[in-house]
């Protein structure tokens, strides 16, 4: 069966304002020339945003967060691997929400 | 601007990309589970939950839709919501300007639509160390694309065997995923300010307002205060 017009309609929009958002910086980073201040911006992107949506969840002050976020920043260390990392961490939570709720 | 050299995009860069997402990808197929059991709640059918997961393909955004859908549909108020779970992407997709000016529009604009956290931080991770395959980036969005899509197909279908997906401690997977990749992209000393600037400026926004604008507002807060600091090279 094939959904209403209406849900249609919506999926699409709300599909088109996902990719405006995904394709937006890209496209207007075209009209910026890239000096080596620009360059020195983008480039610090990608640790800033780990480091925003970290941030908030460590200084939560849960436990569970607490310890998942240093198994993760251990396992990492230790192993060489981001995935490693990972799955500490996510472990780490799920025993530590389990045993602490 | 002086054009600059093509970068290559091949099938063997797809497939690293691929490969480097696939224990991510794993948790994405639970990811979409949940999202499939919530559409299923929210009274859409399977076609509706797989056509919604094509078109949008964004897990979070996806979650919070289906927090605020009604019969008649609010358009307005979703396509805010949707907006602001995914502005991160500006942000994002401007990091990558300097290597994605390089391919052509389509293989770059296509390459966009698949633009997720965890491959977006992989590719950037690939930059750094000064691979330039372009097609890393798309390879790892189709794996995770296949996998949101055979989550929600899963889930929709499994229906409400399954739970909370909280208990799993999957809400934490990009946490746990962003402190791993904080290690790989920590580069020395000069990284330390704007890592504190990135995160007071998160913690005071999510303290803030709803939803994920801390995210943009630290990752701006940080890489600004990085070009700021910059000293220009004689």
């Amino acid at each position: 069966m094939s959904p209403s017009p209406d849900l249609l309609i919506a999926f699409l929009a709300m599909g088109l304002v996902t990719y405006v958002c995904r394709a937006a910086g890209f496209f207007a980073m075209g009209w910026v020339r890239l000096t080596p201040r620009v360059e020195a911006w983008l480039q610090a992107i990608p640790l800033a945003v780990v480091v925003a949506i970290l941030a908030p969840a460590a200084a939560s002050g849960r436990p569970p967060e607490l310890l998942g976020i240093l198994a993760a920043f251990i396992a990492r260390q230790l192993s060489g691997n981001d995935f490693a990392g990972v799955g500490a961490g996510v472990a780490a939570v799920a025993v530590a929400r389990y045993l602490l709720a | 601007m002086a054009r600059r050299d093509p970068v290559p995009f091949t099938l063997a860069g797809a497939r690293a990309g691929a490969r480097a997402i696939t224990a991510f990808a794993a948790s994405t197929v639970l990811y979409g589970l949940a999202f499939g059991v919530l559409a299923d709640q929210a009274g859409l059918d399977l076609t509706a939950a797989l056509m919604m997961s094509a078109l949008v393909n964004s897990g979070s955004a996806q979650i919070v839709a289906l927090q605020i859908w009604a019969e008649p549909i609010p358009l307005v108020a979703l396509l805010i919501a949707i907006f602001g779970m995914n502005a991160r992407y500006l942000l994002m997709g401007a990091a990558l300007r300097p290597w994605f000016a390089r391919l052509s529009r389509p293989r770059a604009y296509g390459s966009l639509f698949f633009m997720g956290d965890a491959n977006w931080l992989q590719a950037m991770g690939e930059w750094a160390a000064g691979r330039r395959d372009g097609a890393f980036l798309v390879g790892g969005g189709l794996a995770l694309y296949a996998a949101w899509l055979g989550g929600t197909l899963l889930g929709h279908r499994l229906g409400r065997a399954i739970g909370a997906p909280e208990a799993w401690g999957l809400d934490f997977l990009l946490v746990a995923f962003c402190a791993s990749m904080a290690v790989s992209l920590w580069r020395g000393r000069g990284d330390l300010w704007p890592l504190v600037a990135a995160a007071a400026s998160a913690i005071a926004v999510h303290w803030a307002l709803p939803g994920p604008w801390y995210i943009l507002a630290g990752g701006l807060a940080g890489s600004l205060t990085a070009a700021w600091r910059h000293e220009p090279v004689a």
